[in-house]
């Protein structure tokens, strides 16, 4: 076994088709199956940022406490949306798609992350995942995590015309109207909320409890669901776009993305799936020529 | 026309998010921090001017930082 540039691989033995019957096996193991635990994650997390609001206001909570719990709100916000941009929870179709949208639309409104946008981008993403041109999360690209922060805090400008705003602009995608009319609608929520606050004598609140929760989470999301799992982003193709990596700060607090190739690979199998998905199809990926940055089970 | 006039409102954020909302925010911590306003000035007029001088800055800019 050889280990260069995150590459580990044995000869293989198999053809191409054997190892894509063998990898089809395992996945449908996966699919399938309602993750009712990320509808639980998504709309009870909503609920707990909601409720952060009279708790503060009515002074059953302290203000510093409530900005902790908005941010960790934050940070729990995207995945289970992520979860519904693939039509994980409930295909198109199916008797429970409505619980699938929801989820999608509820689960991203504390980071002002328009679902339909958020699935549009995404898409592309994941056609086109490190292209320069066409990867809308190229931006975070960088060569060092607080490079990358840095990046993601000038991306966030209102200036920027690049990301998410550039794959906007450019994207055929038919509910692209709609989306940045429902985009326009949560923005414009966010800032009457924020008004409110700010002319009834709460601008603390309102700083506190959302404005800044909400670029904090989506800096930290941007850095461990972007960054991490696709650093250092410098090549294309199903198996090197994304890498499996072995986190310093564990897999609770990366929400999982360690295991982000199983995702790529296998954009319908379940988050909470992916880490025991990714042991079983280690002995396969390792054939395809990975890029495994996890130590070496024998410490190599 | 309504996408002309959302990407004109939008153009225009920075300025009414620092008149809207950075003006009180500075006025409201000036007055927890008891931070007295110069030339005996309100404290909203002092956030006013930093606040509309701030969002006025960023949206020439395109940024805030």
């Amino acid at each position: 076994m050889s280990a260069v540039n995150g590459i580990r691989s044995t000869p293989s033995l198999r053809t191409d088709r054997e190892l894509q019957r063998e990898e089809a096996t395992i996945a449908r193991k996966y699919l399938g199956r309602v993750p009712w635990e990320m509808v639980v994650w998504g709309l009870g997390n909503f609920v707990v940022w909601l409720s952060l609001w009279p708790l503060v206001f009515s002074g059953m909570l302290p203000l510093w406490a409530g900005f902790l719990l908005s941010t960790l709100c934050c940070i729990l916000a995207y995945l289970p949306s992520h979860e519904a941009q693939h039509s994980i929870i409930a295909a198109e179709g199916t008797k429970l798609r409505w619980l699938n949208e929801l989820v999608g639309h509820i689960s991203t409104i504390p980071l002002v992350f328009p679902y339909r946008v958020a699935w549009i981008t995404h898409k592309q993403h994941h056609a086109y995942a490190n292209d320069e041109e066409r990867d809308p999360d190229i931006t975070s690209r960088a060569e060092t995590w607080w490079q990358s922060i840095w990046s993601s805090i000038k991306g966030r400008q209102p200036g920027n015309q690049e990301g998410y705003a550039k794959a906007m602009r450019e994207t055929d995608d038919p509910n692209r109207d709609r989306a940045i009319l429902e985009a326009f609608a949560l923005r414009t929520m966010h800032f009457t909320v924020l008004l409110i606050c700010a002319w009834t004598g709460h601008a603390l609140e309102g700083l506190f409890l959302w404005l800044l929760p909400r670029h904090l989470g989506s800096i930290y999301n941007v850095l461990f669901l972007s960054w991490a799992p696709h650093h250092p982003a410098n090549e294309t193709g199903r198996y090197r776009d994304t890498r499996a990596w072995k986190s310093p700060i564990g897999t609770l607090l990366t929400m999982g993305m360690e295991y982000h190739i199983i995702h790529h690979l296998y954009p319908k199998i379940p988050l909470i799936d992916t880490a025991k998905a990714f042991y079983e199809f280690e002995p396969i990926l390792t054939e395809r020529g990975i890029r495994n940055d996890r130590p070496n089970k024998t410490g190599a | 026309m309504a996408g002309q006039v959302l990407e004109f409102l939008s153009s225009w954020g920075p300025l009414w998010f620092g008149i809207g909302f950075l003006a009180p925010l500075i006025a409201q911590s000036m007055d927890a921090m008891s931070i007295p306003a110069p030339l005996g000035l309100p404290t909203i007029v002092v956030g006013l001017i930093v606040g509309t001088t701030a969002g006025f800055v960023a949206k020439r800019r395109g940024s805030w930082v």
